[in-house]
């Protein structure tokens, strides 16, 4: 009896203690969406779920492990004991209720995140090797960063151009596999203004790693204030309208304007610049070199870069305005 | 001595009659298969069909029943329980080889639905008989062989290896030649191809199985009580022709033609 | 010289440079007849390798009986006593399960360094934000490598296992079909060849997942990944299938199933998932192979394919895999802790119940890892609930190890330890186990470093600590000399902590959003002092294991003679002299009580015929 007593208070202690220590680290991101709410809820079940069977466990072990030690010269064998049934049955049984209420909890928490809002604004999410691009269908423009309005759930529709890709963005603690040729929808409602980050989170080639663009939660007032300039941008001056581009396909993610070495060569400075090839020959960067080098990337391949890294399909998803405009924007940058 | 006497313990060999009954019972099955094919075609009677003919194919001519008439302690070294453990082996292979075809099948419907390949009925029904008149013959030569009949048996076992061979042209020289679609073509191909192509590997395996056992019964290598040779080699191959039948509506009955 | 070319290994792999030679001749001279361009890479490298790996088969002389056979020949059943070869027996297609468990072991080992090294290697990379010294295709290569490699290595690692232990725990001679045996060992080593091979044709990009459509765009040494495991995924299967077999047919007398060693009970479990499940893995990815050469669309949308069937496919196997990865391990550890804690296996039923429930439930779970793959939204909840059921079974074996050991006697040898690392550090994987399993959580976890910390515990702890376990454990029967004590305790408390650190720090960046697969990450993310933790345990479980090699070296040299019951165990390969006899035991064994029974007087497992 003494032993079980101790036992049971060891438990107890170390539940608390593992539990406080846990929550105190802080283990999950900033919650920044509704469906968060409840898929918290359910990670803190989980901590003392886990901090209570782990405990029982490790205690009765290594406690144990401690009393029950072979001492210094001693002989003999262990207490014949072979089991107890009823003490058998009992430990299949309750962590069968256990697991079960989890699974119970888990199809409640799902529930809550994908409940339909029938009036959320659609976006259509289209990811591609290796950048992402949201349409506003409602007001007839692209981006390359995801703006949304706070408070009000999205509808994204989101499909891929090439392989699996997957939108994760941790703050709102949802992810979704994105696939070729269908379209799968996923329901947000950011709830806190901020800017975070969308990454792919399904290994997708060579720069999954750099998949990544910006997700604006801002008020209302200032997303209408957005979706204006953008529409007033896409008709005035040409570089202004080549930068929309730009982010909208995602040209960012490798090529810096700031003169940082990204996946691609920078585009400060670029512009009638002299460009040193792999192979030795330099060009200066005019206007043919440079739609070349959008059209058929590995038509020229520059120095200290390797070929097949820039998407060969910018040939067909840009028309000559479109590229007129970034190189434009390129030019501003010179 | 223990050899013939356990041999008996398996029961008395069962004779040229029953296979035949089998043989008739799943020829009419079959047509039955096809009639409902081309006047109703309700999936799930399709599939009741073929399971029938693949328990009546697993009962009688693979005769699963002798896995389980292995007799427990005697000496391990016996030839009898010997080959109870053979059998038992080469049941699990046929298990573990029976889950290819089954994601095969799986995949078929995952991607072709109620749909099926544009392929050529008639060409269908031959092959398929072709296959079952060839399993008849297989189980003549097993059951001959078990009457002590080894010229019975190669004569079987050479129609049952010239049948297969007619099938191999049939699916593999004629259908392939003149399917409307190349394995590139869509689902469709994909699916066509590769189900007839794995099963055809398979039924060529089965061939070499085959021939090679004729080679050793023509040198006198089986005998009455020793041949478990030909029996691995033949239940392999209804083990193949069980696998037809369920491929066979899959591939050709069960569903409508894409438009 | 003269002796080295009569090593079947060596004639083996010369074989492999002739096949692989015939077959890429063979395709280019068929396309040349076919009035095609002669020489096109894939398809030839593929039917190389291909033609490689059989006539390796031939040459390491596995199918010699076989032809015999097929000649018509009588071949003896008699295993040939090949100890007059001494150590060169190891290096060809021996018949004796010992040699060939043996051989695995070897083997095992060789790739768990190899996968280990790549670790280190790309871990490096990750210490520092950007890219270092390898581009981004290079480390996903070498991540993709160490995953799958790892895992072939712990398929072969449970074939060693099960392959020498399993004929001696149920008193057999060998295994029901020797030659088989020799077989499936053998068809592993090309099949490692190969898939080392991809490493120089381009790599590949896709994790060991190899989903498509990634893995249709990917390099040709993707081919190479899907030959290689394709191949060995027969090994598992035939070992699998000898397993069972010998396990049916092979019992000494009076074994009656409760009275198997309860390891003998997971390896059945562990083989009815082999024997089924593996082949479609093998299916899988022949038909991702088939696309790639004949333009086949099963997993092209454009095609009216679908991606997600090939996950389906591949899950079907690879979650019931985890389980194969783990049962054997968790077998070890009931079989070993009675007999370190001087008492009875609590509850022995059930805990050879919960082996099976494992498996079987096992088969009915690998949606989870599709929670976020777009498949139908209906399948989600039933899996939810599936794979929580796992956590009962699971929870019975812990429970019944902790009852277990309550008034033992316990001692802590190096294999004690081991065994109590592996529960655990089991355990804590274990129990993130459940978070993922639910789909609402598993929104967040899915594919980031959590799953990734989640599965190195259940694999180290279910796997890698057992593993060493039974090493220290089963080396003087193997041997007859035993390993040195203080070095292998020294390798437990490297190894334990330093995978502790690795496995924890994934955990926490996980949760915080960190993905997996990423050969860089953003500075911003504040997770680089994480990262070198990381990288610093990695190193340190890698010198642990370096520690291994050494003591294993020494011990070889100068070691500790231990021809006896070095343990005192009941089971009945310890009742007999080590190393073990050519033909295990010369009186057949009896089996005249219960297996664990320690601290029960004048009890007894097994006697041998002849004997009182
Ligand atoms: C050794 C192999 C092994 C084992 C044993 C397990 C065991 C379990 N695994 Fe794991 N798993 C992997 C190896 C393994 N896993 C691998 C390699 C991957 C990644 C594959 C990839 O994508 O690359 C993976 C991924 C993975 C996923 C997919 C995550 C994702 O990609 O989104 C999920 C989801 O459900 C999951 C769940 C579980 C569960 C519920 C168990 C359960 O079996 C655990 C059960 C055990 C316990 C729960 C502890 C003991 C129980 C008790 C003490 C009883 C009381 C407990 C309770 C009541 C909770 N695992
Ligand atoms: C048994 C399985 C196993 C084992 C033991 C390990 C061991 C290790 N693993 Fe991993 N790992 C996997 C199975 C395993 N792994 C799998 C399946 C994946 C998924 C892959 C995928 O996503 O597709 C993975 C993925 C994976 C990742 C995620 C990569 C990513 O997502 O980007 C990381 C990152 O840290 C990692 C790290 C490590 C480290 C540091 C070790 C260390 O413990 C390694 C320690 C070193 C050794 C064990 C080798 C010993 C080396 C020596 C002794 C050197 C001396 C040399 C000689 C003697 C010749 N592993
Ligand atoms: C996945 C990475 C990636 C993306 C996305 C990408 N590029 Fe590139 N780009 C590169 C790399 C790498 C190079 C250098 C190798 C080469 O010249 O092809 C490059 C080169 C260039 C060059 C020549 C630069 C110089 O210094 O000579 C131009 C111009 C260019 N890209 C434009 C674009 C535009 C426009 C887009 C989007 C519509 C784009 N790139 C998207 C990777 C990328
Ligand atoms: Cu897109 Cu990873
Ligand atoms: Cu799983």
């Amino acid at each position: 009896m003494k032993h079980i007593f101790i036992i049971a208070i060891l438990v107890i202690a170390s539940t608390f203690a593992i539990h406080t220590g846990l929550s105190s680290i802080g283990l999950l991101p900033a919650q920044a969406s509704a469906q968060a709410v409840s898929i918290d809820q359910l990670f803190g079940i989980y901590t003392w779920a886990i901090a209570f069977v782990f405990s029982l466990i490790v205690v009765i072990l290594l406690y144990s492990l401690v009393v029950f030690r072979r001492r210094k010269g001693e002989t003999g064998e262990g207490a014949h004991i072979e089991g107890n049934t009823n003490l058998e049955i009992a430990w299949t049984v309750v962590p069968l209720l256990a697991v079960f209420y989890l699974a119970y909890l888990g199809g409640k928490s799902l529930g809550e995140t994908r409940r339909v809002d029938p009036s959320a604004m659609v976006v259509k999410v289209v990811a591609g090797q290796w950048y992402w691009q949201f349409q506003y269908p409602d007001y007839g423009f692209g981006s390359g960063d995801l703006y949304l309005p706070v408070g009000k759930q999205v509808d994204l529709q989101m499909t891929s151009n090439d392989v699996i890709h997957s939108f994760f963005v941790p703050e709102f603690r949802l992810k979704q596999d994105i696939l070729p040729g269908r379209t799968v929808d996923l329901r947000v409602t950011p709830t806190v203004i901020g800017s975070y980050k969308v990454s792919c989170a399904q290994l997708c080639g060579t720069n999954h790693a750099y998949m990544i663009a910006n997700v604006v939660v801002v008020s209302q007032a200032d997303f209408q204030a957005w979706v204006t300039k953008q529409l007033a941008t896409a008709s005035q001056d040409p570089a202004l309208h080549g930068l929309q581009l730009v982010q909208q396909f995602g040209c960012a993610v490798c090529h810096s304007v700031d003169g940082s070495k990204k996946v691609g060569p920078t585009w400060q400075h670029l512009y009638e610049s002299s460009v040193t090839l792999a192979d030795g020959t330099k060009v200066t960067a005019d206007d043919k070199y440079i739609s070349d080098s959008i059209i058929n990337p590995n038509l020229q391949i520059v120095k200290g870069f390797s070929p097949n890294v820039m998407p060969q399909t910018f040939g067909q998803t840009l028309d000559d305005s479109q590229i007129q405009a970034i190189i434009a924007y390129i030019e501003s940058l010179k | 001595m223990v050899e013939s006497k356990s041999i008996s313990k398996t029961g008395t060999p069962p004779t040229l009659r029953l296979g035949f009954l089998v043989f008739v019972v799943l020829a009419v099955l079959t047509a039955v298969e096809f009639a409902f094919a081309l006047y109703f075609n309700i999936w799930f009677l399709l599939a009741l069909m073929a399971i029938l003919k693949g328990g009546l194919v697993m009962y009688y001519y693979m005769h699963i029943y002798k896995l389980f008439e292995a007799e427990k302690d005697e000496n391990r070294e016996s030839f009898a329980y010997k080959l109870a453990t053979n059998r038992l082996g080469l049941w699990f292979f046929m298990l573990s080889d029976g889950f290819i075809f089954g994601g095969l099948f799986i995949s078929r419907f995952n991607l072709l639905g109620l749909t099926r390949p544009d392929v050529n009925q008639l060409l269908g029904v031959t092959v398929t008989s072709v296959l079952l008149v060839s399993s008849f013959f297989a189980n003549r030569a097993e059951v001959s062989m078990e009457h002590g009949n080894r010229n019975q048996a190669i004569a079987s076992l050479v129609v049952t290896i010239t049948l297969g061979v007619l099938f191999l042209v049939g699916v593999l020289g004629v259908e392939w030649r003149i399917a409307p679609f190349g394995p590139g073509d869509g689902v469709q191909g994909a699916i066509f191809y590769s189900m007839t192509g794995f099963h055809a590997f398979h039924v060529l395996t089965g061939v070499i199985f085959l021939s090679i056992v004729i080679r050793n019964l023509v040198r006198g290598r089986y005998s009455a009580e020793k041949h478990w040779g030909v029996e691995a080699a033949v239940v392999y191959w209804h083990f193949i022709d069980f696998v037809w039948i369920f491929f066979y509506p899959a591939l050709y009955l069960i569903g409508t033609l894409p438009h | 010289m003269r002796k080295f070319f009569s090593l079947g290994l060596v004639r083996g792999l010369i074989w492999q440079v002739i096949g692989t030679a015939f077959g890429i001749g063979l395709v280019t001279g068929v396309r040349a007849l076919m009035r095609l361009p002669a020489w096109k890479a894939e398809p030839a490298v593929v039917v190389g390798a291909l033609f490689g790996a059989l006539f390796f088969l031939y040459g390491v002389g596995v199918l010699d009986d076989w032809l015999k056979w097929a000649n018509g020949e009588e071949t003896s059943d008699e295993e040939v006593d090949e100890t007059g070869l001494g150590r060169r027996r190891y290096f060809g297609a021996s018949q004796d399960h010992k040699v060939i468990g043996i051989q695995y072991l070897t083997l095992a080992l060789i790739l768990f360094t190899v996968g280990g090294t790549f670790a280190l290697i790309f871990r490096t990379e990750l210490v520092k934000p950007g890219m270092q010294f390898l581009t981004p295709l290079e480390y996903n290569t070498l991540m993709s490598l160490h995953g799958i490699v790892m895992i072939v290595g712990i398929l072969i690692g449970i074939s060693a296992f099960m392959n020498y232990t399993v004929p001696l725990l149920i008193g057999a001679r060998d295994m029901a079909f020797p030659r088989l045996n020799a077989f499936s060992f053998w068809i592993a080593v090309p099949a490692g060849i190969i898939l080392l091979s991809s490493l120089f044709l381009g790599g590949f990009d896709t994790g060991w997942t190899g989903y498509p459509p990634l893995s249709v765009r990917a390099p040709l040494g993707m081919q190479m990944f899907f030959l290689g495991v394709s191949l060995s995924s027969f090994s598992s299967i035939l070992s699998a299938l000898n397993i069972l077999a010998t396990v049916i047919r092979l019992r000494a007398k009076g074994m009656t199933p409760f009275r198997l060693p309860i390891f003998v009970w997971a390896a059945i479990a562990t083989s009815i998932i082999s024997l089924t499940a593996t082949q479609l893995i093998g299916l899988a990815f022949q038909m991702v192979m088939l696309e790639r050469l004949l333009g086949m669309g099963f997993f092209d949308p454009v095609k009216g394919g679908n991606p997600v069937l090939f996950e389906h496919l591949f899950w079907f196997y690879s979650h019931p895999a985890v389980y194969v990865f783990v049962l054997p391990g968790l077998g070890v550890i009931s079989e070993l802790l009675p007999v370190f804690v001087r008492k009875p296996l609590y509850g022995y039923k059930w805990v050879a119940m919960s082996s099976l429930g494992i498996a079987l439930t096992g088969f009915l779970v690998w949606g989870h890892h599709m929670f976020a793959s777009g498949m139908a939204e209906y399948l989600r909840e039933p899996f939810m609930y599936s794979t929580l059921l796992v956590a009962v079974p699971t929870g019975v074996k812990f429970f019944s190890w902790v009852a277990t050991i309550w008034k033992g006697k316990i001692s802590f040898p190096t294999p004690m330890l081991f065994v109590l690392g592996g529960i655990v550090v089991f355990l804590l994987g274990g129990l993130s186990g459940p978070p993922n399993a639910t789909v609402s959580t598993d929104l967040l976890l899915n594919n980031t470093y959590y799953i990734v910390g989640h599965f190195h515990d259940t694999l180290f702890g279910g796997y890698v600590f057992p593993f060493f376990a039974s090493i220290y454990y089963w080396w003087p029967k193997m041997t007859g000399k035993r390993l040195n004590e203080k070095l292998g305790k020294l390798h437990f408390w490297l190894m334990g902590p330093g995978m502790l650190i690795l496995t924890l720090a994934m955990m926490r960046v996980g949760l915080l959003g960190m993905r997996r697969r990423v050969a860089d990450y953003d500075p911003a993310l504040g997770f680089q002092s994480y990262h070198i933790a990381m990288t610093l345990s990695g190193y340190l479980v890698a010198l642990s294991i370096l520690i291994f090699f050494i003591n294993v070296f020494l011990t070889m040299k100068r070691g500790e003679v231990a021809l006896g019951n070095v343990w005192g165990s009941r089971s009945p390969e310890w009742q007999v002299a080590s190393p073990m006899p050519v033909h295990n035991y010369d009186k057949p064994v009896v089996v005249v009580g219960e297996p664990y029974d320690y601290g029960l007087p004048g009890s007894r497992y097994v006697k041998f015929e002849g004997e009182d």
